[in-house]
């Protein structure tokens, strides 16, 4: 490998002599020099180009590939968590096929299906998949400002999922102790996995918050200190905004998680009792003693509120610009969104025991977690406003990506409003531990994110491959993805009001058996029909590299960067010989005046100097 | 602070859509704070340390338990050689980062290698108090206390470990560069020195914190009202 240390390149900075001013963003009412930009002062970036198939493909600095790979190991592990909800409904809607199964197995699929879906799949996917392919691309920058040490985070994360599927063979299988790990009972015997299986999944939630923290400083370091010139941070596309919003929450977060995870495998390999209280097995009292279960709630979800934002902050980021490019419509209040990304993410810090009111807390704690929790509604709700404000007398191109879009908002207040229900204590003790609250979570951050991906997937993926994926099968994967969905979660809701209990391997002797049984029928199949749709997308994915539309340049007709590099897929290094200078917002869709209806952040004033302002 | 809530709330009130904010956005050089990469890097590693230290400390006070054994802890021990070793760690890197902004490179080989032996001999003495805290039978799992204290100096070393890989490789730098060239590696050394400063910072609000909460001190206080 050592000649490829020959092979780095500094690109030459460049001083642009263009002009500028001007209308919105920099468009109309141009002055003599309006196009002019100051001369580049951040020194060039150099980089390392690899040129073996290892150095190119494997162990590969470019921030593009890196987040390519992030996004095939996250979807692999989604699958598998896929796989598993599968056995989990087979076991719920038919137990007479599903024999095989035991109450023990079942715990473990509930177990790993929560955790790799939360983590190892969404996050990873948002943060490591998006945020790497697309930050250096939006704000203008070469790659990201440590390549190496964003190399070393994927491998980390690769390591870790390694970490996490070995606990399937080792003695005792993965943990089941429910995907919030709670102690005393994850490590006591008696659960499946207390062993290794969860001292595993402890080993690799470590390795992933290491590794997270690699890519984390990257992304946030990228976006604040390596922006092209021209690009302020309030002419960053609200992607970029929602990744980076999120990448703070995460840095924040996941320190808590590790905390508790250390602490766990430290109880459970040297019998400390950091959460372990004086504890009886069978009549005889343990060795641990003066311990706090509570703490480790305490952290769990410090962390695991926050993560709910961190999933949900890069889909509200993504699906607005989405939005924004296919109804041809700038987006609805700007500000307000950015205000509402960075307001939500302050606010998550303050809600975590809501998670935790069946755990018994003092009433003020109670009243104060609920009223921080219903807060949260008001940015939010501004950002649904915004979003169907934009779509209003847009000219919406109604393709895939729109229909991903409007799936994910009609869904999104769906979940959001069952969320209103059990922010407040009085309601969420009786429905705490039923199937309204998988209904909910699964609907607020499961589906509707999943639908940005999808939606996500569709846009980019003729940047990342150069090909438009087929818009028929498109069609297909997401009616049957959206109906069965709401086929899966809706009845969900009404279990949960009948009182279904959630966790529950089966239904014994349960007086809810009888109006369940159906309904958990019907669900499974569902769900078993969603799941099989995902293959239209692989297939789809497949043959569009093989036979697919091209789609040259800009085939959305966006106005943000990663759309305007010298060739698509960009190459290492994206930019060519000159990095882009930026003169307005992403935002210049349908602007009165203007010969076309977008206009490139790249495009000075000069070039646009019919177009009309609106004062704000 | 008041400086940087400024920026931040003067940023988000921008308007970049309209044209007088173009202006001005266009001549905008990209960077957000005129600091280094480097620099950056250490103020976010800082803001993530904060939060796990913070919870270390959480976690302590949440779990102390009553009645500690805390005799081997307050007695005069290894600790405080400890914490003067790291004392003396950030006053050479203050030398350095003085004698960098005078343009004098003279003693930055030097210093550099006394401040990564020191270091070294910090987390020496750091394993050698941990043997004697064993051999007197304060183990990991004796009680939350020692349970703490342990978890927090591991995890303490480990960010000096990290910060010694960062060490090592711009002092092997630094060691290969001409008296005239080594202010080149300017920004690379005032990173490094900020961290080391923080994690003394760290270590002795910790110090403090094993001598202030436990019920020795509390009955010490309680002693001086009665």
């Amino acid at each position: 490998m050592s000649d490829e240390y020959e092979n780095k390149t500094g690109y030459q900075a460049q001083s642009s002599e263009t002009i500028s001013s001007g209308g919105r963003g920099g468009g109309s009412g141009t002055v003599p020099d309006a196009d002019h930009v100051r001369p580049a002062e951040i020194p060039e970036q150099d980089l390392y180009h690899g040129h073996s198939f290892i150095t190119k493909w494997v162990f590969c600095q470019d921030a593009k590939v890196i987040g390519v790979q992030y996004f095939l190991l996250a979807t692999f592990t989604g699958i598998i968590g896929l796989i598993l909800s599968w056995l989990m409904r087979l076991q719920l809607g038919f137990p007479e096929a599903a024999g095989f199964m035991t109450a023990e197995h079942y715990y473990q699929f509930v177990t790993m299906h929560g955790m790799i879906m939360v983590v190892y799949f969404l996050t990873a996917l948002f943060l490591g998949g998006f945020g790497n392919y697309l930050i250096p691309l939006m704000v203008g920058s070469r790659d990201m400002v440590f390549p190496y040490l964003n190399m070393v985070s994927f491998w980390s994360f690769f390591v870790a999922v390694v970490v996490l599927l070995a606990s399937f063979f080792v003695p005792g299988g993965p943990t089941g102790a429910g995907w919030t790990l709670y102690p005393p009972q994850a490590i006591l015997e008696g659960t499946p996995g207390s062993g290794m299986g969860i001292l595993l999944m402890c080993i690799s939630l470590i390795l992933f918050v290491a590794g997270f923290t690699m890519g984390g400083l990257n992304y946030m370091i990228t976006v604040l200190q390596a922006r092209t010139r021209g690009m302020t941070l309030m002419r960053m596309p609200l992607t970029v905004w929602g990744i980076f919003t999120a990448t703070i929450l995460a840095m924040l977060a996941f320190p808590a998680l590790l905390v508790g995870g250390l602490m766990m495998t430290l109880d459970n390999v040297l019998g400390t009792s950091f959460f372990m209280p004086t504890i009886l097995k069978a009549g005889e009292v343990l060795e641990y003693g003066g311990g706090s279960p509570i703490l480790f709630q305490h952290l769990f979800w410090f962390f695991g509120h926050p993560e709910v934002y961190i999933v949900a902050l890069p889909a509200f980021g993504i699906v607005s610009d989405l939005i924004s490019v296919h109804a041809r419509k700038n987006i609805f209040g700007y500000r307000m969104m950015v205000w509402a990304i960075v307001g939500i993410g302050g606010l998550s810090f303050f809600v975590w025991a809501h998670h935790m009111y069946v755990s018994g807390m003092n009433p003020w704690f109670g009243f104060f977690f609920a009223t921080t929790t219903l807060i949260i509604a008001i940015p939010t709700a501004m950002k649904v406003y915004n979003w169907i404000l934009t779509l209003w007398r847009g000219n919406i191109r109604l393709n895939v990506v729109m229909l991903w879009c409007l799936g994910f908002i009609v869904t999104f207040v769906n979940g959001g409003i069952t969320g209103l229900f059990l922010g407040n204590v009085t309601v969420d003790v009786p429905l705490s531990d039923t199937y309204f609250v998988i209904a909910h979570f699964h609907m607020v951050m499961g589906i509707a994110p999943l639908m940005v991906i999808m939606g996500a997937v569709y846009h980019w993926f003729p940047l990342v491959a150069g090909r438009f994926l087929d818009e028929k099968l498109g069609k297909w994967h997401f009616w049957l993805t959206f109906l069965g969905a709401y086929s899966i979660y809706f009845p969900m809701h009404y279990l949960g009001f009948i009182g279904v209990p959630r966790r529950y391997f089966e239904m014994y002797d349960s007086p809810y058996v009888t109006s369940a049984v159906g309904m958990n029928e019907f669900i499974s199949v569902a769900a078993f029909i969603v799941g099989a749709a995902q293959l239209i997308l692989i297939y789809n994915i497949i043959r569009t590299l093989k036979i697919g539309k091209p789609a040259g340049h800009n085939p959305w007709q966006a106005n943000s960067l990663e759309w305007l590099t010298p060739s698509v897929p960009p190459e290492h290094g994206n930019w060519g010989e000159k990095l882009p200078v930026v003169h307005r917002w992403p935002y210049d869709f349908s602007v009165p005046g203007a010969k076309e209806d977008f206009i490139t952040q790249t495009t000075p004033p000069s070039e646009v100097t019919e177009t009309e302002v609106e004062k704000t | 602070m008041s400086n940087l809530l400024k920026k931040l709330f003067g940023t988000l009130l921008q308007k970049p859509w309209e044209s007088e904010r173009a202006a001005i956005d266009n001549a905008h050089e990209g960077k957000t704070f005129d600091i280094s990469v480097q620099k950056s890097a250490v103020l976010i590693i800082f803001g993530i340390a904060t939060v796990l230290f913070s919870l270390v400390f959480t976690s302590y006070l949440y779990t102390l338990p009553p009645g500690q054994d805390t005799k081997y802890l307050l007695r005069p021990n290894l600790l405080w050689i400890n914490t003067l070793i790291l004392f003396f760690v950030t006053y050479f890197f203050n030398k350095i980062t003085n004698d960098l902004k005078k343009k004098d490179t003279s003693k930055v080989k030097r210093n550099l290698l006394i401040i990564g032996g020191l270091t070294y001999l910090f987390l020496f003495g750091q394993i050698i108090f941990w043997f004697q805290l064993l051999k007197s039978g304060n183990y990991v799992s004796t009680n939350s206390y020692f349970a703490n204290f342990y978890v927090f100096t591991a995890l303490h070393g480990l960010h000096l470990l990290g910060g010694l890989l960062f060490w090592g490789k711009v002092s092997s730098r630094v060691l290969k560069l001409e008296q005239n060239k080594i202010l080149e590696e300017e920004k690379n050394i005032s990173a490094l020195s900020l961290y080391w400063t923080f994690l003394l910072i760290v270590w002795l609000m910790f110090f403090l914190m094993i001598y202030i909460f436990n019920d020795a001190f509390v009955a010490w206080c309680k002693s001086l009202i009665s």
